[in-house]
């Protein structure tokens, strides 16, 4: 098994000395302030919990996969028990509204029970998540006799939720969806249609498994306008809301996949299935946003998860694998062969991965307190700053980090070599899990179109204008540190051309739709290196609080530099990229892409 | 299913346009028995025997795998049938000495065949692959003997190849090996020691299996120095050459892998094997380095017919899924997504990088070719220093631009790629091992940096970089002059760096390594990009036929030089950086 242990010390450090969470918990409004010494005990608990019981089961998960068997699935052994114990521990309420039976903590301490059970167990750490996604859907737009009935279950854990958008002939466009919804005369609407890829869509871990339904009533306008969203229960509650009669739903097949065998990937087929509406008739778009845009932000987390667990795993193995000797002179001399972390180029692999897991915690944390402000600051127009905020990050959190986690996964294989290859470490697991991340929830060029096309210029560059000038204002304060300067001076050019990028694009666009496109996924890369160098700044301020020879204080000097001056030039070739237009990529015909 | 069209039309431009290939076979007396039309035909036959033959069995081989019972091991069904279709059309000869029944077709050549059946099967072309490393050795070290003995057959495809280094301690430091040969009276020596990842190391395809071993001899020094060659064949050759007894070796266990599945990747146990020496003892390592250039090309070959087959499919996969409409489109109708610009940008990089990619593969088999033959002694002196210094850039960045390809051409099918149903995930899984077999990417990289850059004090760079300045004084297509030469620019500027402080800062060949490589290949693809842009321009000038093969050359060409080589400038400021942001770090701050 992969070495793993909970990284309480980085953790903690975001925590406290970069981001202040206990502060900034004590200006929210509503609920019980969260104190640095429940927090600690919080990641402490799920801290122990992630490393003792699901860190063990995601080989196991991985090499036997979920079966289907008549119409059953069959999730891999101990994921019940795991499961079991996750809502004993009441995690699964962490953050949910306490009328309904929720605990009402701030969304950022889910971030932390996400990261922790994604980082050991991404195909386990699925089926809650996408049942928190469903509590977001019903919580924003179900009636109070809908929550009752549904969200109650869904945060005690007992039920479990799906999100049901895909369809064989639609993916990324959701606006093809064909799935039916007939009304009803008793208010129900029967639903008929097969989705796919239905993660979580059966199992064997909870009780009821509550689907959320894109469909069309027989009126609806074509295209996403058209689109309703229903409760579809597997069983139809009773009376007192227990699970009653089987509905109209099952599942067809799970799919054969590169990884996250352990969660299962199902085709369901309605048939004529009861549903409930949801919001309003043709207002699907919206609810399914509301759970989209949490379920993103979740993504990004799990590419930040596979960083962190392939650089663990690759870290052991640098400092045990003993091969060749330094070129400055043996380290080892008494071994036949130095440890490979000697080595610079395994040095360049592990402080990529290094550099890239810790700035893309610092960035999903910082996506957290907006998340928190956004929901509960005091103030409506810090509610509604934080929001745009938060909707700025999403896609970037999303895109840049499942893309880095790609390289990161990558870059831990190549480090155990042959050895990584095969399955016997577990490393190149890692890597088939972490790919889907970049595809699902919206790939990474929908999420690069959401950040360039609607969060940047369909405001006009308000949202970036705002971001980019709280970032230049921390970066006017820690200007003050001598010893950060060069990193200061690095960065402030780069926000300035952030803005001008944009606005440059901008302008094209306004000739050209094609530009937008053609520029948004290096847009997105370029946006992810420049917040997470901002990330890192924080970071490398907040050590100049701390014992400066603690070896984590000096190993994170050491990584910031290295973030700064070997990775932040990646964004010299975006920005060459992003002034070339579109010409060079819609020139070619259709018909001369064969050789 | 993927489908598969082998690129007959790239190559023949590559070969016969850009290259001129028939003037220079002419003018080798080694290749002038190949003329335009039989190297059409070779690619043809291989082309189609690819498509037909092995490309229906990839998708089988990944799901069946191999399987192991009592030391024997069961390839994939079909395998062994594509392997007999393989072996009597001759496929295994094509590279092979003329002297003991080869074909000795030119390396430019062959690089082409090499990739189709790569494209169409990496688990099944492995096996011979493995083949033709063997046999080169054994030609370039074996006595006479030995060589009549063995070449033949191999040559046939009736006996297959391994090379037996890696052993479980010793993978990138192959001087760490300890499987011993003892001397026996009769001449011959006995093996005894396990190995590792041995690639067809047993199989059902032959009738006998050649094993190329390193070990070490009682008396021999340790490390590298200390390490001799030896021919283990799974049967021992009765006087006739006809098979005899069953030698003392056995594959004990399979890995179990991420991909490359119907290849059987094997622990082998020698146990007492017999075994003869090949070339002087202790000198192994030096037999195996002369076969490296070409085994390495090969590898690297892998990673580009991986990305290739993987591009046509998500290309093909573009024009037919509708989802959501084009920029500028009326919004009525649902277009296939290669009109989304993004979409593109995934193809047009798979493209120009393939593209580029299969230039530089002919480049390098026709440098292979003057090193051996070249018409006077500059010519040979000048393709042996760019043999020397473009071997590792082929190996890691072919590799890592097709295992970059592989991932584009994923990400194109969206969750169709990551199951298994369409067949992309596989060339993911698959090509992923090409970055690291062969020596890693990372040891390819040192391999420039430090030994062939650093210690060397720039020359062979300095052969390479001439050679691109000479392009430039050769009427360059003017529209590619200012990029080409900035590009030049930055490598010769890095390799400076590395030069310089190669004596004050040991750490720095070896920090700046990756970076260096992936440089030196970006810009030798932007040269040949340059280069065929200047030939297609030329053509479309001319008003040749195919004016749409051209232009699409040229609208590449276009695109590399404006979205990929600017990477050049990042990779020279971060290697220009220096070593310490690496090695100012002690183990417990990570």
């Amino acid at each position: 098994m992969p070495a793993y242990r909970t990284p309480y010390r980085d953790i903690r450090f975001l925590l406290h000395d970069v981001y202040a969470f206990p502060a900034h918990y004590a200006g929210l409004a509503g609920g019980e302030p969260v104190s640095a010494e429940l927090l600690d005990g919080i990641l402490d608990e799920i801290g122990r919990f992630t490393e003792q019981e699901l860190a063990p089961l995601n080989a196991v998960g991985d090499r036997i996969g979920c079966r289907l068997e008549n119409g059953v699935v069959t999730t891999p052994p101990g994921f019940r028990e795991a499961y079991a114990s996750f809502v004993a521990g009441g995690w699964t309420s962490v953050t949910g509204d306490p009328h309904w039976g929720g605990q009402g903590l701030p969304p950022s301490i889910g971030t932390l029970v996400e990261e922790l059970a994604t980082t050991t167990n991404m195909a386990w750490s699925m089926y809650p998540a996408l049942s928190h996604g469903a509590v977001n859907a019903l919580e924003a737009h179900g009636t109070d006799a809908q929550k009752e009935v549904y969200l109650r279950p869904l945060l005690a854990g007992s039920w479990t939720g799906t999100m049901c958008l895909t369809e064989p002939h639609c993916g990324s466009d959701v606006g093809l969806v064909r799935t039916r919804a007939e009304a009803r005369a008793d208010g129900s609407y029967a639903i008929s249609g097969t989705k796919i890829f239905i993660s979580a869509g059966e199992h064997d871990l909870s009780e009821n498994i509550v689907h959320l339904v894109l469909a069309r009533l027989p009126d609806a306008p074509a295209g996403t306008r058209g689109i309703s969203m229903f409760i579809v229960p597997k069983y139809l509650p009773d009376a007192q809301g227990a699970p009653g009669a089987r509905n109209g739903v099952s599942c067809l097949a799970i799919e054969e996949k590169m990884g996250i065998h352990g969660n299962a990937t199902c085709m369901l087929a309605f048939d004529d299935a009861t549903g409930f509406l949801v919001g309003p008739e043709n207002g699907g778009m919206r609810c399914m946003f509301t759970m989209m845009n949490a379920a993103r932000l979740v993504v990004g987390i799990q590419g930040l998860g596979q960083s962190e667990a392939a650089y663990q795993a690759s870290l052991a193995y640098a400092l045990d694998r003993e091969q060749m000797r330094a070129l400055s002179g043996p380290q080892a001399p008494a071994r036949p062969a130095d440890p490979i972390i000697v080595h610079p180029d395994v040095r360049r692999m592990l402080l990529t991965q290094k550099a890239l897991a810790e700035g893309g915690r610092a960035l999903v944390y910082f996506a957290a307190l907006q998340a928190d402000l956004a929901q509960r600051a005091a103030d409506p127009e810090a509610r509604a700053e934080a929001g745009r905020c938060l909707d700025l990050l999403t896609p970037v959190v999303k895109g840049f980090l499942t893309e880095v986690a790609q390289e990161t996964t990558s870059l831990a294989l190549q480090i155990f070599g042959g050895h990584g290859y095969i399955r016997e470490h577990g490393v190149e697991q890692f890597m088939r899990d972490v790919r889907i991340a970049a595809i699902y929830e919206g790939t990474t060029q929908i999420q690069a179109l959401d950040l360039l096309g609607r969060k940047v210029l369909g405001d006009g560059g308000k949202a970036l204008l705002a971001l980019g000038a709280g970032m230049e204002e921390e970066c006017a304060r820690i200007a003050a540190l001598p010893e950060l300067a060069a990193e200061v001076a690095a960065l402030r050019p780069l926000l300035q051309e952030w803005g001008e990028l944009a606005v440059s694009i901008g302008g094209r666009a306004a000739q050209d739709p094609d530009e937008i496109g053609a520029a948004s996924v290096d847009f997105l890369m370029y946006s992810g290196w420049i917040l997470t160098a901002w990330c890192w700044l924080r970071m490398l301020a907040a050590c100049a609080t701390l014992d400066p020879d603690d070896p984590f204080v000096i190993g994170k000097r050491r990584s910031g530099a290295f973030f700064f001056r070997r990775l932040l030039p990646r964004t010299r070739a975006l920005a060459a990229t992003l002034r070339d237009g579109a010409e060079t990529l819609t020139a070619l015909p259709a018909e001369s892409f064969h050789h | 299913m993927p489908s598969y069209a082998a690129p007959r039309r790239d190559f023949s431009f590559l070969l016969f346009e850009l290259f001129g290939a028939e003037a220079l076979w002419a003018a080798d007396p080694a290749t002038a028995h190949v003329d335009r039309a039989l190297a059409e035909a070779v690619i043809e036959g291989a082309a189609r025997l690819a498509e037909d033959v092995f490309l229906p069995l990839n998708g089988r081989g990944d799901e069946e795998g191999c399987s192991i019972e009592n030391g024997v091991v069961r390839t994939p069904s079909g395998f062994a049938d594509a392997y007999r279709a393989f072996a009597e059309g001759g496929w295994g000869a094509l590279g092979g000495d003329p002297a003991h029944e080869g074909q000795g077709m030119p390396k430019m050549l062959t690089v082409a065949v090499e990739e189709m059946m790569f494209a169409a099967n990496s688990a099944l072309y492995l096996y011979p692959a493995l083949t033709a490393g063997a046999s080169l050795l054994l030609a370039a070290h074996a006595d006479e003997a030995t060589r009549a003995r063995w070449l033949p057959a191999l040559y046939a495809g009736r006996f297959t190849g391994t090379m037996c280094l890696t052993e479980a301690h010793a993978g990138s430091d192959v001087g760490l090996l300890r499987t011993r040969a003892e001397p026996r009276p009769d001449g011959r020596y006995a093996i005894t020691g396990t190995k590792i990842f041995i690639t067809g190391g047993e199989h059902d395809l032959a009738e006998n299996i050649v094993h190329l071993v390193l070990a070490r001899l009682p008396d021999a020094p340790p490390g590298t120095r200390g390490i001799s060659l030896f021919l283990v064949p799974k049967f021992l050759l009765a006087e006739d050459g006809s098979l005899g007894p069953r030698n003392a070796v056995a594959a004990g266990s399979l890995e179990h892998k991420m991909g490359i599945r119907g290849s059987a990747t094997c622990v082998m146990n020698f146990d007492g094997a017999m075994g003869w020496l090949i070339g002087e003892p202790n000198r192994g390592l030096a037999c195996m380095f002369t076969m490296m250039n070409y085994e390495r090309l090969s590898i690297g070959l892998q990673g580009l017919g991986s990305a290739d087959i993987a591009y046509q499919n998500a290309l093909a996969y573009a024009r037919e899924r509708l989802q959501g409409r084009g920029p500028g489109t009326d919004g009525q109708v649902t277009d296939p997504i290669l009109a989304h610009p993004d979409v593109r940008r995934m193809l047009l990089t798979q493209k120009a990088y393939n593209e580029g990619g299969r230039a530089f593969a002919a480049f390098v088999g026709l440098q292979l070719d003057l090193a051996r033959s070249g018409r006077d002694e500059a010519t040979v002196a000048e393709a042996r220093d760019l043999v020397a210094f473009l071997t590792p850039v082929a190996k890691a960045y072919f590799t890592d631009r097709g295992f970059e390809g592989c991932v584009l051409a994923q990400q194109v099918l969206g969750g169709h790629g990551y199951v298994q149903e369409w067949g992309l995930e596989q060339y993911v899984r698959d090509s992923r091992i090409a970055q690291i077999y062969e020596g890693t990417n990372g040891i390819q990289a040192m391999d420039l940096a430090e030994r062939k850059t650093a210690r060397d004090g720039g020359r062979l760079a300095a052969v390479f970089a001439a050679r691109m300045h000479r392009t430039l004084g050769e009427g360059c297509a003017e529209e590619f002059v200012a990029s080409l030469s900035a590009a030049i620019d930055h490598f010769e500027s890095a390799t400076r760096s590395i030069v310089e402080q190669a004596d004050s800062d040991p750490a720095h060949a070896g920090s700046a390594a990756c970076d260096y490589l992936e440089l030196t290949g970006l810009v030798a693809y932007g040269w040949l990009w340059a280069r065929m842009a200047t030939v297609a321009i030329r053509a479309l000038d001319a008003g040749a036929e195919a004016q749409d093969f051209y232009s699409g050359k040229l609208a590449t060409a276009r695109f590399f030089h404006r979205r990929l080589l600017p990477l050049a400038a990042t990779l020279r400021a971060r290697i220009e950086s220096g070593s310490d942001a690496l090695m100012a770090f002690a183990d417990d701050q990570f």
